[in-house]
């Protein structure tokens, strides 16, 4: 109908323009005639009125091309109506399988990887379905693969910590052995026994803390909080340390509130937290220097802070001192018999306890690093009885 | 002074426990795997092992499977468990055994020695 309708508009339209054409060779040839003096009043009327009639003809030719530009989009508002009602059918035939794709996409994204559709309906949709499909099988595949390597990964680092185990406890057993016999050794003779003995337990640091690492990553360092005595925890690493500061000159104060309750944490994880914090704190700082262990009661947290008037963190490391192999200066320019893994360990270690370790330092001032740990629910058992829960815990 | 029975599938490391454990006045009998352990202790009459050293890990045997036949056996004798990983709690590590303490390589000898005193104090 609408087609019609335009055909009509369009045969008008060539009629008017015929007029128009018309119209200028009847003005011209009266044109003509007067240029050539053979003209007179009635060729100069035709002049006007031709002039008069081509303008008339102008204005419906542009009367009708606003027509016709209404007429065809009245026309193709018509057609789209009808289009679409044709479609609806076909588009509430392929909304489900849409929708049932969007649901998958959104499982899938979200890490179920066993998210597929049901693939049927329109070809257009059942493909669609298909390569979803496809394409999350193929991401399916590629997770369980990544799980195996990583559990290789694990593997051999577990492995391989086992086989340089057996070994280093035998040159550090009989290194260890010497030393007790050095009262028949020379001078020279102890001295070497002694970079012996300190190698190999730097080498077992490092095996303990690659170790921790590897399991850090594969998310199975796990630890088993429960209530622990805040002091004797602090009071332990101080005393392992004690030797050490001594020999440097260093002093090893602690400052802990009195009737502090009970933290919830692994005591084993956190003293090797502490250890770590000293051990830093002793091998960055001169002779003579302060470090200073502080407890303190803080809301349903128990701060824990480890500090040193050492030579401090320029703030352009501050940020990278938590990656791995990561060693201040003076770690290289000192005999620093660190393993470049004690923060990134003891910052898993804290996370795995809920809190965060954080560090405070200035360049000539000293630094200070501190983390806090929840109060128990319930007090810490007895040492007798918590010992012995920790070897249940450790047997289980 | 304890009878020992020290199982280790390194000969240096059995060297190396004999050597120490001696040292401090034990007597010390060795096994490579736990299938001479359970030879060794179930041959034994009163004069057997007071205590048993056991390596967690070792070809043909392993020292838990040895002592789970030898607790199946009616064989009491207090047992430490040495692991070479640095967490007892990563040792495949079964509550109904009896195992009187887990160490871990390289051994402390101090707490080693401190541990067998305890053991055959009570005993």
């Amino acid at each position: 109908m609408a087609v019609i309708g335009v055909g009509r508009f369009i045969s008008q339209r060539q009629d008017y323009e015929n007029g128009v054409e018309r119209s200028y060779q009847i003005e011209m040839a009266a044109r003509v005639r007067i240029a050539e003096g053979r003209g007179g009043i009635a060729d100069r009327k035709v002049v006007t009125k031709q002039t008069q009639k081509r303008q008339e003809l102008q204005d419906r030719i542009s009367d009708d091309t606003r027509d016709t530009a209404l007429l065809v989009a009245a026309g193709l508002i018509a057609g789209l109506t009808g289009a679409l009602l044709l479609f609806s059918g076909l588009i509430s035939s392929m909304r489900r399988p849409l929708e049932e794709l969007v649901d998958a996409s959104g499982r899938l994204a979200g890490g179920d990887l066993k998210a597929r559709v049901e693939v049927g309906g329109l070809s257009e949709t059942a493909a669609l379905g298909k390569a979803f499909n496809e394409m999350a099988e193929q991401l399916e595949h590629e997770a369980s693969q990544r799980e195996v390597l990583d559990r290789m990964k694990d593997e051999f680092v577990l492995t391989a910590s086992h086989e340089l185990r057996s070994p280093l406890t035998s040159v550090q057993g009989f290194a260890e052995l010497l030393m007790l016999e050095r009262d028949n050794l020379t001078q020279r003779q102890v001295e070497t026994v002694g970079v012996i003995l300190d190698n190999s337990r730097h080498l077992v640091r490092l095996l303990n803390d690659l170790l921790d690492l590897a399991r850090s990553d594969a998310g199975r360092l796990v630890i088993r909080p429960q209530p622990t005595e805040v002091a004797p925890l602090i009071e332990d690493s101080v005393r392992l340390m004690r030797a050490q500061t001594d020999a440097s000159d260093q002093t090893l104060t602690m400052s802990l509130d009195p009737d502090l309750p009970a933290v919830e944490a692994e005591a084993d994880r956190i003293r090797q937290v502490l250890v770590n914090l000293l051990t830093n704190a002793h091998e960055y700082s001169p002779e003579g220097a302060s470090i200073a262990v502080m407890a303190r009661m803080d809301g349903a947290e128990v701060e824990i802070a480890v500090s040193d008037n050492g030579p401090g963190i320029p703030p352009d490391q501050l940020e990278h001192i938590f990656e791995r192999f990561v060693r201040g200066e003076a770690g290289l320019t000192q005999r620093v018999g660190g393993t470049g893994l004690g923060l990134p360990i003891s910052k898993s270690l804290v996370e795995l306890h809920g809190g965060r370790l954080e560090v405070d330092s200035t360049v000539g001032v000293g630094s200070t690093f501190s983390f806090r740990l929840p109060v128990a629910a319930v007090p810490a058992a007895a040492p007798a009885e918590q010992r012995s829960a920790r070897q249940k815990a450790e047997a289980s | 002074m304890a009878r020992i029975l020290v199982a280790d599938d390194s000969e240096t490391i059995l060297l190396l426990m004999r050597t120490r454990l001696e040292l401090a006045g034990h007597e010390v009998a060795t096994a490579a795997d736990g299938q001479e352990v359970i030879e060794l202790v179930s041959g034994a009459d009163s004069s057997g092992p007071e205590v048993l050293l056991l390596d967690a890990m070792m070809p043909r045997k392993s020292g838990i499977d040895a002592l789970r036949e030898l607790r199946d056996a009616g064989v009491d004798t207090p047992a430490l468990i040495v692991s070479a990983h640095q967490n007892s709690t990563d040792a495949d590590a079964p509550t109904d055994l009896e195992i009187a303490g887990y160490l871990t390589k390289p051994i402390d000898f101090d707490l080693l020695l401190r541990e067998i005193d305890a053991l055959t104090r009570v005993a």
